[in-house]
């Protein structure tokens, strides 16, 4: 009787402590986890960033043996210069090889919705870390760490509109990204709601790089507000174009325009542009975001980006999945942990709830360019 | 009306950088008897060394442009040598041109890829004439009268050269037949070299522009004008630069004004649909001899 109280209170105790977790233990090993790449091609300058980031997260599991000892993980890159064909042929060649665990993919949606089928089929474990698409999670295979777009651009589309007051908008917007067309409505739902009218829209396509035109178009209506939800050089062209053309007015756009680059490229025409934003080495304060901006500086001798941030985290993600496990990891297991996942662990967003497989990240900030280059809070004039 | 206005400006500056692109890639095809697909690697090469030279060494724009100029055009010498010349001398035909220059395409585009980090860069806006001038009530970015001054220049000065100089009449020679050219006294080795610094050179300084224009500078820029240039060589006619060079303000046009009128998406639609009425109706383009072979 006193033997099973005592065993009764340590159990308790165990449970109570989360030693119960703590006594998982992955086989001591060497685990690949595929990277699909896309450092050539239309997006190869967020695509570095997002493998620069996933590589700072596997040194650093591996110094600090955070999967568990002897644990360490390796990571398996493939390119798909963003092309769904190239992509599928990089994922099926992943799960023909049994060493790799799982994969992590995919800026455009498109992509990483060409992928789903494959991924499922080969029941590889896929965390997708860039595109956005609602509906692209399907757990425990298929798995999201980005946020879905809305909650951040509703927040700032509110925030401009009650600190500018703009009467009209022009909204130039990506005709062949959906991510990028569902941030266009949600902000214009906002805009319209707070009674700014809609003066123009104008669609672009990613491989654009000629915005003379539309800027001309834009700047005949003479809006108050130009919102600018398109991918990164179209974003840094349309700026360019509309400041080259002495466009006076407020001009907002996504957090394509954050990356250090975007700013060396257009410079000050940048300056005062709100854009929203998860994670900025600037302006990210928590103890893990600092870590990672210090060990990426270290690193790669630049602060990373907002897509660094992401790569890592995705591959954090996964090594939680794995420290999760007991014994030998099997793909099923590993996909099994990563879908039943509540949150992720490790993060530089001060904290990031996962619900059914889709990251819900709602702390964004607002941020913008200064003059001389430092990214700043944005605060209401 | 103003708006109207703003926008032919704008299309004739796009469609400035699309003819001078043309005219050299007209001038290779039409000589040479290459459809050079790595012709926009050219252009990219070109930009790129001006942006290097602006931003590493504090070059002035005219110099580091007439610079990406000159790497465009040597480019252009050295892909010929390599790639096109032995394939000449043993007559190969154009499908194995065209094979090597895809080629070179790929290979010069991951090159520069490399060297630029995969990132778009752009010139710094403190180096080039950023002025807006005004023509009565509209006003109009320097670059852009520059563009098309350029064109005319660039236009003029190569007419002139193949139709009324001796090396000009070399070059025809040689575009014909380059054997009965040698037996007639011209070295037609030397020929050919200046013809691809020509075509490289020209199709360089598209992409110098381009870069202004369009705040990028990386290694794909050319291939946006590749085809478009192709699209100004075919309506234009492939032997005349006076044709390529009024079907590229023509495709830049009509391009802005869809954008503006109609919608982004027929934007390029109606660019091959152009494209495709004159190999179907007047296949030889606006300007070109019908002895020329085709595409």
């Amino acid at each position: 009787m006193a033997g099973a109280v005592r065993g009764g209170f340590l159990l308790a105790f165990a449970v109570a402590t989360g030693l119960g977790a703590a006594e998982a233990a992955p086989a001591p090993g060497e685990y690949s986890v595929g990277f699909i790449t896309e450092t050539t091609g239309p997006l190869a300058a967020a695509g570095v960033s997002f493998y620069r980031g996933a590589q700072l997260a596997v040194e650093e599991i591996n110094q600090a043996s955070y999967v568990g000892a002897g644990v360490t993980l390796k990571l398996a890159a493939k390119e798909s210069g963003s092309d769904a064909a190239r992509a599928v042929q990089a994922l099926t060649q992943l799960g023909a090889d049994r060493s790799v665990l799982a994969a992590t993919c995919c800026i455009l949606s498109p992509v990483a919705a060409a992928l789903k089928p494959v991924t499922l089929n080969a029941k590889l474990p896929l965390v997708i870390h860039g595109a956005t698409l609602p509906g692209l999670p399907n757990p425990p295979y298929v798995t999201s760490i980005v946020g879905l777009p809305g909650p951040q651009e509703v927040k700032m589309a509110q925030a401009l509109a009650e600190a500018w007051k703009p009467k009209s908008v022009v909204y130039f917007v990506n005709a062949d990204n959906e991510g990028f067309q569902n941030r266009f409505k949600a902000a214009r739902k906002v805009m319209e709601a707070a009674g700014a009218k809609t003066a123009d829209v104008i669609s672009i396509l990613s491989s654009d790089t000629d915005f003379t035109a539309g800027a001309t178009q834009a700047i005949a209506v003479n809006p108050d507000l130009v919102m600018v939800w398109t991918t990164q050089t179209p974003a840094a062209g349309i700026i360019a174009a509309l400041r080259a053309r002495e466009y006076a007015g407020h001009i907002s756009a996504s957090d394509a325009i954050s990356p250090a680059p975007v700013y060396k490229k257009i410079g000050a025409a940048l300056a005062g542009t709100p854009f929203p934003i998860l994670f900025s080495p600037e302006i990210s304060k928590t103890p893990e975001a600092q870590a990672f901006v210090a060990g990426f500086a270290k690193k790669f001798g630049e602060a990373p980006d907002t897509y660094c941030a992401e790569g890592y985290t995705a591959i954090y993600f996964i090594a939680q999945g794995l420290k999760a496990l007991d014994g030998a990891p099997t793909r099923e297991a590993l996909a099994d942990a990563l879908g039943k996942a509540t949150s992720i662990e490790h993060n530089v967003y001060g904290g990031v709830p996962m619900n059914n497989g889709q990251a819900e990240v709602s702390n964004s900030i607002i941020a913008q360019w200064t003059r001389d280059g430092k990214v700043v809070r944005w605060e209401k004039p | 009306m103003l708006l109207f206005a703003a926008q032919l400006v704008n299309g004739l500056s796009l469609g400035s950088l699309y003819a001078l692109f043309g005219i050299g890639f007209g001038l290779v095809f039409a000589t040479l008897g290459v459809l050079n697909a790595a012709h926009g690697a050219y252009a990219s090469a070109a930009a790129l060394a001006a942006y290097f030279l602006i931003d590493r060494f504090g070059t002035p724009f005219a110099v580091a442009g007439l610079a990406g100029v000159a790497v465009g055009g040597v480019l252009a010498v050295v892909v010929d040598q390599i790639g096109f010349q032995p394939l000449r001398n043993r007559r190969s035909g154009m499908l194995a041109a065209l094979i090597t220059s895809i080629a070179f395409w790929i290979i010069l585009d991951s090159l520069f890829g490399v060297a630029t980090d995969q990132q778009s860069l752009a010139f710094p806006a403190s180096s080039y004439p950023q002025a807006m001038l005004a023509l009565g009530p509209l006003k109009v970015p320097t670059m852009q009268l520059v563009n098309f001054a350029l064109l005319i220049a660039v236009a003029t000065g190569v007419h002139l050269l193949i139709e009324a100089t001796r090396l000009g009449a070399a070059m025809r020679a040689v575009g014909c037949n380059d054997v009965a050219a040698a037996l007639g006294g011209v070295n037609a080795r030397m020929i050919v070299l200046v013809k691809a610094f020509l075509a490289g050179a020209t199709s360089g300084l598209a992409g110098v522009l381009a870069g202004i224009a369009t705040s990028n500078v990386s290694a794909s820029l050319g291939e946006g004008l590749l085809l478009k240039g192709f699209a100004a060589v075919v309506v234009g006619g492939f032997d005349d630069v006076r044709g390529t060079a009024l079907a590229g303000l023509l495709l830049g046009v009509v391009e802005v004004f869809v954008a503006q009128y109609l919608s982004t998406s027929f934007r390029d639609g109606f660019t091959y649909l152009i494209l495709l009425v004159f190999l179907v109706v007047r296949p030889r383009g606006l300007f070109g001899r019908d002895s020329v072979v085709r595409a």
